[in-house]
């Protein structure tokens, strides 16, 4: 992730190696010190590179935990046996048997068909049922009723077919590899990530090769100028970031996972809050993918039924007898059934045999009603015509319950204008009337406010046969259709849909909030698409299409401007006729676009429409169909329920709740760590000033060196670590689910007043801070700042064993050596003690601290004291080890560098205050990072 | 996403350049207007002065704590080091004796550095209060402050005539570097306030460090004789309080060290007070130094 840096270490690492054998080359006795500084680097960048590995690895274990393929069986029949075989064992040619229930193990032609339909919703989307049957129907595979693609489902009946496609040859495959080819791009983080590798490594480079060069020219030995480009680099790099990030974004990736957001690549966590546009599907994500009974009309009135997950309130008037008649036709007229053993699951969970729109009426009917399958048996069900699509209707013939009443009972639903015809009478408040015409224009205006609704809409109708034509051992044969299908009496109409899920208008609105447009793309019919997308408030209440202004002032469509409609509604045939350059202007002009009737192709040039846009593109999807889109998009949102395994696949992320709203609490997470990674960067990169300047001063100024390289490495991988991953634990300092999105290309995660202000303030400050604390130290140990000007060289000869302090003592080699040790110790606790003052103010970038409250993250706390802590092992625990140059330190100079920490405080608060008081001001354009 | 890198030409990167170095329409140099920079010199003067401002500040106050006489901490003073002269590259006293140039800066290194000594005895020139007492020898002579400070201390004489043949007064063989065998003046650290042998006598002794080290290296005087340092030179004030101090002189005259042969001499201190088996610290109380006569 972090190569640039990683390279620089390497560098590093490589020149230190040099350095060494320069040495050895003049004197066979040179210290190994530069071959273990030389190590201890490499190490570092293995390490890290292994823990982002790890880390990144860990994350993936959880998608492939969560994935657990069950290897699927096919029945095939082969050497004349019927066998069970895995389904990655077919080959063409095979015969293979299906039921209902099963998935179809590839693609397959059938040979026969006994009422069979299948869901094509993994390749399509649209969970409507097809039928398949052996007949060849049309020229398009897709289209063809005797084809049956790999990975679908077969609802009901049973089906024999011979495979001609396997594995990736299948169409599912197909698409599979449209998806794999379509190429990986680097995530927004990832790019920020490097824009501020290229700013550190820059400053680190040239600060090094100016000052080698500066060391050179003020005649220096080579060797020692490499050992100083040494020290710039490492001072310059943050060692630690590589780690802290991933840890950040891996904490951020576990906190979503928790909100039911499963991210597949770390990177992606932040993708998602500077996301401007999710491209949404509607079946399954906004809405709940099931047909429910929305509305129902008789008695001339329209009557709204709960559409909400649980069907808890019904509250529509049930006392009218035309209700009780309605209510019966919906319970007998109904093929569908619960599988058995399901006595303990709410009703609206059950599982059941049959198409969607019976199974919605099942429901419905079984929440009013109670025990539907006892009413069925009550009214014994003689004969019955199933649904085709020529009839449009669906008939069956009952005793009635009622023991008295000896008639049969024709029920019949269907399209509402083929019931219509078949009705002579309408029921009214439980009296049958003559249907004259105003009766009929009720209706019709019924059935069109309805269809307008988007909803699907069905007629009822029932007839009683008289008794004496139609006796009780009246044999009912439905090929001859003897028996009546005319004069019925029209009960009353009743509308389904697909209802949004009741959490999504509050996520959309939030959405709105946040600046992030949302589209919706659909494969299914603009109306209800529209329908939709305006009870969801993807268009909102007040706003309008072109159609809809056209309609209101009565003029045709060409003549609305088109600017005055903030939404659209484009199909897939529109869509086609369009160039990109009129679709970019689409994009732009509205602000609320759905699209539908949708092919997979054109979602993905939806996505590069929204891309060239300049924005980051979420899509959600969970058919096979989708997973080009979700490959293409910045980040591809896959359901995990019914999201199929090539779109979960080809996702950046998984909903396990299918739940659009889930993708507002990422977008939240994911904002917040662009915030707090930004509050991390900030807090690393200010101490490598005051580790940095040590190097310079030592160059320029000859001062016995403040600070050693190895100490440098304990306060990046040591002291440092626990603090600005704390960092992460932060909380939003406003509601950033107020703001818009970042642009792509102007809000960088690492911009010129961050690094200006952490390089040439904070840490020029730190540097100061710690400058004192090492001069402190030598002064009190007999060497006056004045008097260590210029002695670096007399300092650094190990023969030079009588070297004279301020004060007239000498000193041998050693003992200055093991002074320069308690130097790099003091200037480190000069660090770490400011480090926390900087930790502290990086809590917030605008807000005072005791606005956002010193104590709500707790972790800043376990940070600081592992701060502590760290160091005081190192200079007291450790002290004796010499190869890690700590000694111990005098306690008071743990404190000597507080008021500088207090005054990084101080002058921080200013800024904010400043910023507070003046926004928009020079001072927020210079100061504000 | 596929990032397509627009191909710059090279005179569109120019223009660009040019644009951003001084952009006519926007008045902007560098990015910045005018009253932006100036803007942004003003608070970089404003807020560097303050910074160092608070620096020399609080360096100021540290200087405070700190005394002009003594330091504070010593700790790390606790054994004094011992150290040769003439002080060589990697302490190698190389003499080639047929090559006048090769000992010659041996013996010009000495000749300053024996130059405190010489002049701290000489009576006409020096007013008396810097001239160096004549103290009792085997004796710490202390000075004490009893409360008010008493400086400039006075300093007790080491009279060079007591390095006998290293002496260099009225020398022709330049120390013995000329005739090969060479002087080598081995002195203790000045460390303050520290009492040296504990008031018992010691001395410093030579040895070769390994056994051919002892051969080759032969017969050698030392001046004083055994080597002895007197109790009197102790203890030391400091550089501001003790003014003229001239610590005490071992010299050791090498009379046949084998010659074309690199010998390993290490001295050290005898005294109750001074370890001189520090493993980190080579130089704790002894010093080793590679002596090698070349003749021809």
């Amino acid at each position: 992730m972090v190569g640039g840096f990683s390279i620089l270490l390497w560098i590093g690492a490589v020149l230190c190696w040099i350095a060494y054998g320069i040495q050895y080359s003049n004197d066979k006795s040179s210290s190994l010190d530069s071959v273990y500084l030389g190590s201890v680097l490499a190490l570092v960048v293995i390490l890290t590179g292994v823990f982002a590995y790890y880390q990144e690895a860990k994350s993936t274990n959880i998608m492939a935990s969560f994935r657990q393929m069950i290897p699927q069986q096919a029945l095939v029949v082969r050497d004349s046996e019927k066998k069970t075989v895995p389904a990655d064992q077919l080959v063409v040619g095979d015969i293979v048997e299906i039921k209902g229930g099963d998935q179809i193990p590839a693609d397959i032609r059938v040979l026969s068909a006994q009422g069979c339909k299948v869901d094509n919703s993994s390749l399509t989307g649209e969970s409507e049922p097809q039928p398949r049957s052996s007949e060849f129907t049309h020229d398009n595979p897709l289209e063809t009723k005797n084809i049956s693609f790999f990975s679908t489902t077969c609802l009901e009946g049973t089906a024999t077919g011979m495979v001609i496609n396997t594995g990736d040859r299948t169409v599912i495959g197909q698409i599979a590899s449209l998806a794999s080819g379509v190429q990986n791009s680097k995530t927004p983080i990832g790019i920020e990530i490097e824009h501020f590798v290229h700013i550190v490594a820059g400053v680190a480079v040239s600060i090094g090769v100016l000052f080698f060069i500066i060391a050179v020219s003020m005649k220096y030995h080579v060797l020692d100028s490499i050992i100083f480009l040494i020290g710039i680099i490492v001072a310059n790099v943050p060692e630690g970031l590589l780690a802290t990030v991933t840890v950040a974004l891996s904490l951020t990736a576990k906190r979503m996972a928790k909100k039911n957001c499963l991210v597949k690549g770390l990177e992606a966590v932040e993708t998602l809050g500077s996301t401007s546009i999710i491209c949404s599907d509607k079946t399954g994500t906004l809405t709940q993918n099931r047909m429910t009974v929305a509305h129902l009309w008789f008695d001339n009135q329209v009557f709204v039924a709960d559409t909400s997950e649980d069907h808890s309130n019904q509250v529509f008037d049930q006392s009218s007898a035309t209700w009780a008649s309605l209510s019966k036709i919906i319970t007998l007229c109904n093929r569908a059934e619960f599988r058995p053993g399901q006595e303990s699951v709410p009703i609206m969970k059950k599982a059941v045999v049959g198409d969607a729109s019976e199974t919605a009426l099942l429901k419905f009917s079984e929440v009013i009603l109670g025990n539907v399958m006892e009413i069925r048996k009550r009214n014994r069900k003689v004969a019955e015509i199933p649904f085709n699509s020529t009839n449009k209707f669906q008939l069956s013939i009952h005793e009635t319950d009622d023991p008295s009443d000896k008639r049969f009972l024709v029920v019949m639903k269907g399209a509402p204008e083929r019931v219509l015809e078949k009705c002579s009478t309408i029921m009214v408040n439980g009296q049958e009337q003559p249907l004259d015409k105003s009766t009929a224009k009720a209706f019709h205006t019924a059935y069109m406010e309805l269809g307008g609704l988007g909803e699907r809409v069905l007629g009822f109708c029932h007839l009683y046969l008289p008794a004496d034509e139609f006796p009780a051992t009246y044999s009912f044969d439905v090929d001859t259709m003897n028996f009546p299908t005319s004069n019925f009496c029209f009960v009353g109409l009743l509308s389904m849909i697909d209802p949004p899920r009741s959490t999504v208008p509050d996520a959309v609105t939030k959405c709105r909030s946040a600046g992030i447009k949302i589209i919706m793309v659909t494969g299914d019919h603009p109306i209800t698409a529209k329908a939709i997308a305006k009870s969801v408030g993807i268009i909102s209440a007040n706003s309008e299409t072109v159609e809809d202004i056209a309609k209101r002032l009565n003029v045709a469509v060409a003549q609305v401007n088109k600017r005055d409609a903030k939404a659209a509604v484009v199909t897939g045939m529109e869509l086609k006729d369009m160039s990109p350059a009129q679709l970019d202007e689409l994009l732009a002009n509205h602000s609320e676009i759905v699209f539908a009737r949708t092919s997979p192709q054109q979602k993905l040039i939806i996505v590069e429409g929204c891309q060239r846009q300049d924005a980051i593109v979420a899509v959600t999807g969970d058919g096979v169909n989708d997973s080009p889109a979700l490959k293409k998009a910045d980040i591809g949102i896959a359901m995990g329920i019914t999201g199929s395994d090539a779109a979960k696949s080809a996702a950046d992320m998984v909903l396990l709740d299918d739940n659009f709203a889930s993708i507002v609490t990422g977008v939240e997470e994911g904002r917040l760590i662009f915030d707090n990674l930004k509050k991390t960067i900030a807090y690393t990169l200010t101490k490598n000033i005051a580790e940095l300047c040590p190097f310079l001063i030592y160059i320029i100024a000859g001062l016995p060196l403040p600070i050693g390289t190895i100490t440098i490495l304990f306060i990046d991988l040591g002291t440092d670590i626990i603090p600005s991953i704390a960092l992460a634990y932060e909380k939003a300092e406003s509601d950033i689910m107020n703001r818009k999105p970042r642009h792509k290309k102007k809000d960088r995660l690492v911009n010129k007043p961050l690094a200006v202000y952490s390089y040439l303030h904070i840490g020029l400050m730190q540097a100061l801070g710690a400058f004192v604390v090492y001069f402190t130290m030598y002064a009190q140990e007999g060497f006056r700042p004045s008097t260590l000007l210029n002695l670096r060289v007399e300092w650094e000869k190990g023969y030079v064993n009588d070297l004279e302090d301020s004060y007239g003592q000498e000193w041998t080699s050693y003992q200055r050596k093991y002074l320069e040790w308690t130097g790099y110790t003091a200037f480190f606790v000069g660090i770490m003690i400011q480090q926390i003052a900087d930790l502290i103010i990086r809590k917030t970038r605008r807000n005072s601290i005791f606005q956002q409250g010193l104590f709500r993250n707790k972790v800043i706390w376990v940070g600081i004291a592992s701060q502590v802590i760290i160091a005081l092992i190192l200079s007291y625990g450790l002290g004796s080890i010499v190869a890690l140059n700590f000694t111990m330190l005098r306690p008071q100079y743990w404190f000597v560098a507080v008021p500088h920490a207090v005054l990084i405080w101080v002058y921080d608060e200013v800024r904010k205050l400043a910023i507070r008081l003046y926004p928009g001001s020079w001072w927020d354009k210079n100061m504000y990072y | 996403m596929v990032i397509q890198k627009e191909k710059k030409s090279c005179g569109q990167v120019v223009e660009e350049w040019k644009e951003f170095v001084w952009n006519p329409r926007t008045h902007q140099f560098m990015g910045r207007t005018g009253t932006s920079w100036a803007f942004i010199l003003l608070f970089y003067l404003v807020f560097y002065g303050f910074l160092t401002a608070m620096f020399t500040l609080t360096m100021w106050v540290m200087l405070q704590t700190v005394s002009d006489h003594t330091p504070k901490y010593q700790d790390r003073l606790a054994t004094p080091g011992l150290m040769i002269r003439p002080k060589t590259e990697n302490l190698d006293v190389i003499v080639n004796v047929s090559d006048t140039e090769s000992w010659d800066q041996h013996v010009q290194k000495l000749n300053k550095f024996l130059e405190p000594w010489e002049q701290n005895m000489r009576p006409v020139t020096l007013p008396p209060a810097q001239k160096n007492d004549v103290c009792l020898p085997g004796r710490y002579y202390e000075q004490p402050d009893n409360g008010v400070l008493n400086y400039p201390k006075r300093a007790c004489q080491f009279n060079r005539t007591q390095l006998g043949d290293c002496s260099g007064i009225g020398d022709p063989t330049h120390y013995g570097y000329s005739t090969g065998q060479p002087c080598v003046f081995i002195k203790m650290n000045r460390v303050i306030n520290f009492y040296a042998g504990a008031n018992q006598s010691m001395n410093v002794t030579c040895v070769g460090k390994r056994d051919e080290d002892a051969e080759n290296l032969g017969n050698f005087v030392m001046f004083p004789a055994n080597g002895s340092i007197d109790l009197m030179y102790f203890p030391y004030y400091g550089k501001k309080f003790h003014v003229n101090y001239t610590q005490p002189l071992v010299a050791v005259k090498f009379l046949n060290v084998t010659p074309n042969v690199e010998v390993n001499v290490e001295c050290r201190i005898n005294a109750a007070n001074i370890a001189t088996d520090d493993e980190r610290d080579k130089f704790a109380g002894r010093v080793a130094f590679k002596l090698r006569i070349n003749k021809t």
